[in-house]
């Protein structure tokens, strides 16, 4: 049966209105500010961080596994690492992300293709796995890399990095129910198939990496990295390989939200990465970072055309500080940007979108990736894992989460877990979790497992 | 938007152009002209550079409807004015095609295949050996297959890497040479230190940098698992089943029946047909065996050529790469036109020192064999960038400069390189006789090249099927 054909299209063009529900509905008062508009939020301080971790071969037990911070302030455990779920194999852990209903969370390895899905609600203490995908690339006719597990109303759109012909960045996006069952394959748009889009520029390259829908404007964009040889390949040998320099993305793509067609592609040269839409109902535009050339990229429609403009530089462009993740507040004021390579975090008002102003700047680590807001924003997550082989090396290997609390003008740490010392990994990318998202509190739930603990 | 690179380009370089004095690249920005730099460290070349840019990553082409070169084609990358010439993946299908016939009648400038006696050639066994060739799941966790490497369209080789990545991203240290016309070698991988097609496969199949399976039986018992290799074996091997042996023959097989000539210099140096090649290419051939030199190690035969002496040779790059010294930074390209230098101390935070290669002394542990390397063929070698054992050259002109100058006799401290060949000698070879030379070697093609790639692409890609 085709099920995108017997359920999609009414769930599609249901969609923002949907989203609009959900967003109106649910006021929410914290929660991570990256997610899908169509995500069930967190009410109330979050009570865990489920940290998608690389296995390090020797360290530990060397697998890949899904370590749970604990981070509420009243517990007990407060700043601790209360469990950690092991998957087998290091499978290039990067990226996860929830169903809508927030019940369970999907996390890619960009090495061996497989897909883990985690049961976050039954315990949100303790993460299991449930499922594992692991036939991603037979299914989706040869996409490899799944990373950013994305969700819209019943679904999840897993966006691909790579192929299985010659592990270049040509790919796709795939679209799975949320119980796991492959539903289509979306190639990105190439020079010898546009598939209707308007290449408004020089390039088609058919890369992928990041994907954001606005629903109000029923379009979703996608980004654009490098395929696995890439990815995968030891950072430094890379920037010596004239060859493989040539293999990253410099396109984004709007596409239909509803039919999953694309409709324009943009020249965004040097690596988009990371896409971050605004909230408010009123700011139908998203931001992006260029790894390669530093560039903060604004993302727009101007009558009836979507626009990429770089509006500021991030660091000095000349020292390839090399943005990575970022992060909008809810109020469209603050976007966070993260640089690996000099380990800082920048903060950049972006009242006027097309004139963001770096306001803040504070050094993370010897290397920093990922960034996690609360819904308030005073709360900012750090982890340090880029890619297996693309972190630093030997002492300047930093590998930990760190929360810090932010005032407005300055930020405080916390607590940090090493997760070197720990004996875990790579600490990569960040979800949060909270009882309340499923009608238990936190005090119930540790009594419970009090019990639990005591009768063994 | 069409040209919105350029025009930034523009506008960045009026934007920094006038805040930053002149630097240790006055010299270069007075030499070239139209380069626009927005500051000391970092700049942008335009598209008019791109006549005068290297062409690498293949210049990719379609010859009845197969692409040939990368299908995401990089050709003037180098430059604001590179456009996209990239293909769908889901382009990438061919039509099965009777590759055995070559047997009894080789291509025109080819020798008869050697086959071996205990492994005659067979239909069954050409198809069971490339659909393994296809079969990422021969790797130890499913995703290398012998084709992640040696990729179809791109000459068998990778136009994507200097040199190859293999199982969970481990370095290698040389590229990943083209397999056509392996059928002829009597020495097998850059250093040439295995001796048949047979025994071949357990290198790169046990390689714990390329697909890192950990065991011949672990090989074995993987294949006897999967289903869909069910009485293939045993049909092409009068009822065996896989073991060591007939894995390696299968395998061998495909790989020895690609074998590619009837190029058009075997139609105008074999087949006399006159007008086959240009009068540029008709004087590149006076080069290649006259002035030029490169006849001595790129043999060419009264009937046959396989443009390979099949001996091993230190050219004096692979002494330049062990022996010289790093430069403190390098330029690296960062988007379409757009430049960064790197700085050696950097590079070396987040990568690992490059591994050292001697060559062929790591074989026979003979010092007069230091930074030597098997002769590679010069069929197709226009189809197989970037050059050398470890890629580090783009073009063919950067190959022909190599040889131009003499090979490198010594590196910077003066420390010379004692086993660099007799044969490579300073030639003083004008621009215009490098560029007749690169017109002869691009007459090199075999006229199979489509139907080649097309039968590659037939073949099903062998990935993890869920049992669930």
């Amino acid at each position: 049966m085709n099920i995108k054909k017997f359920i999609s299209k009414p769930l599609a063009v249901l969609a923002p209105f949907v989203a609009a529900s959900v967003l109106a509905t649910n006021p929410v008062m914290a929660d991570e500010t990256c997610m899908s508009p169509y995500m069930v939020k967190i009410v109330g301080q979050e009570d865990f961080v489920y940290v998608w971790t690389l296995g390090v071969e020797g360290l530990g037990d060397g697998q890949d596994k899904m370590v749970t911070v604990d981070v509420n302030p009243k517990s007990e455990h407060y700043g601790k690492v209360i469990n950690s779920e092991s998957v087998g194999g290091r499978n290039e852990a990067h990226h996860s992300g929830f169903t809508d209903d927030r019940k369970f969370l999907w996390a890619g390895g960009l090495d061996s293709n497989k897909i883990f899905i985690f049961d976050v609600h039954t315990d949100p203490a303790a993460p299991k796995l449930v499922k594992t995908i692991d036939d991603f690339v037979s299914k989706t006719g040869g996409v490899v890399g799944p990373h950013t597990t994305y969700a819209l109303p019943g679904r999840m759109i897993v966006t691909g990095l790579s192929n299985n012909q010659d592990h270049g960045g040509r790919t796709a996006l795939v679209e799975y129910t949320n119980g796991g069952e492959y539903i289509d394959t979306y190639w990105m748009p190439t020079d010898d198939n546009l598939q209707g889009a308007h290449k408004g520029g020089q390039f088609a390259d058919g890369y992928g990496y990041d994907i954001r829908a606005l629903p109000a404007k029923n379009v979703m964009l996608t980004s654009s990295f490098t395929g696995w040889s890439n990815y995968m390949m030891d950072f430094g040998a890379m920037l010596g390989d004239a060859e493989a320099m040539k293999r990253f993305g410099n396109t984004m793509v709007i596409w239909d939200l509803h039919t999953r067609k694309p409709k324009q592609v943009l020249d965004v040269p040097g690596a988009p990465l990371e896409i971050r839409c605004a909230w408010k109902p009123e700011n139908n535009y998203c931001f992006t970072t260029t790894a390669l050339t530093s560039q903060l990229v604004l993302l727009n429609e101007e009558n009836d055309v979507w626009k990429a403009t770089n509006v500021a530089d991030v660091g000095n462009p000349a020292d390839i500080p090399l943005p990575v993740d970022i992060s909008i507040n809810s109020s469209d004021t603050m976007l966070w940007v993260n640089t690996f390579l000099d380990g800082k975090t920048r903060g950049f008002d972006i009242t006027d979108p097309h004139n963001p102003k770096q306001v803040y700047e504070k050094q993370i680590g010897n290397q920093v990736n990922m960034v996690s807001s609360s819904w308030d924003g005073k709360r900012l997550y750090y982890t340090t894992s880029l890619l297996g082989n693309w972190d630093k090396k030997a002492g300047d290997n930093d590998q930990f989460i760190k929360l810090y609390h932010w005032d407005g003008t300055e930020m405080t740490e916390q607590f940090a877990i090493d997760f070197q010392a720990e004996k875990l990994g790579r600490a990569h990318q960040m979800r949060f979790g909270a009882y309340s998202l499923y009608g238990k509190t936190a005090k119930v739930e540790q009594a419970k497992n009090n019990i639990v603990a005591m009768s063994k | 938007m069409r040209y919105l690179s350029l025009k930034i380009s523009l506008l960045l370089s009026l934007c920094f152009y006038s805040s930053y004095g002149l630097s240790e690249d006055n010299a270069i920005r007075e030499q070239v002209k139209t380069r626009d730099f927005y500051n000391s460290d970092h700049f942008m070349i335009k598209a008019p550079e791109a006549e005068g840019s290297p062409s690498a990553s293949g210049n990719a082409q379609n010859i009845d409807g197969i692409r040939i070169g990368a299908g995401d084609d990089k050709t003037g990358y180098e430059t604001t004015g590179y456009e996209t010439n990239s293909v769908a993946i889901s382009a990438r299908h061919g039509k099965k095609a009777d590759l055995i016939r070559v047997l009894n009648e080789p291509p025109l400038g080819l020798p008869k295949i050697p086959i071996p006696v205990d492994n005659p050639m067979t239909v069954e066994k050409i198809d069971l050996g490339k659909k393994l060739f296809f079969d990422r799941r021969l790797s130890l966790n499913d995703t290398f297959s012998c084709a992640m490497c040696h990729i179809p369209e791109q000459g068998f080789s990778s136009h994507e890497l200097e040199k190859a990545v293999g199982f969970e991203g481990r370095s290698n240290r040389r590229n990943a040479p083209t397999i056509y016309n392996t059928a002829y070698l009597e020495r097998l991988f850059h250093d040439a230190r295995e001796t048949t097609l047979e025994n071949q496969i357990w290198g790169p199949l046990l390689s714990r940098n390329e697909m890192a399976m950990t065991s011949m039986g672990q090989v074995i018992q993987k294949v006897k698992d999967m289903s869909d290799y069910d009485g293939m074996f045993e049909e092409a091997f009068d009822g065996k089943s896989v073991d060591i042996v007939n894995l390696g023959k299968a395998l061998a097989s495909y790989q020895r029946i690609l074998v590619s000539g009837n190029s058009p210099f075997d139609k105008w140096y074999y087949g006399k047909e006159t007008n086959a090649i240009s009068d540029q290419a008709i004087r590149g051939f006076d080069l290649f065996k006259g002035k030029g030199q490169c006849i001595a190690c790129h043999s060419v035969g009264q009937k046959t050529a396989l443009f390979t002496d099949m001996k091993v040779h230190n050219t004096g790059l692979g002494f330049k790469r062990t022996m010289g010294k790093e430069p403190e930074k390098e330029r690296m390209l960062i988007a379409p036109g757009t430049y960064a230098y790197v700085m050696k101390s950097k590079k070396a935070i987040v990568g690992h020192a490059p591994m050292p290669d001697v060559g062929v002394y790591e074989v026979t542990q003979d010092p007069d064999d230091r930074w030597k390397y098997r002769t590679p063929s010069l069929r197709n070698v226009a189809l197989t960038a970037p050059y050398m054992h470890d890629g580090s050259m783009l073009s063919l002109a950067e190959v022909i400069d190599l040889y131009n100058q003499g090979g490198v006799l010594k590196n910077e401290s003066g420390y010379p390189n004692v086993t660099q060949s007799p044969l490579i000698t300073p030639l003083g070879l004008t621009e215009n006789e490098s560029e007749d030379l690169i017109a002869f070697l691009k007459t090199l093609n075999g006229d199979n090249i489509s139907e080649v790639i097309s039968d590659a692409f037939s073949t099903p890609v062998g990935d993890t099927i869920s049992i669930n």
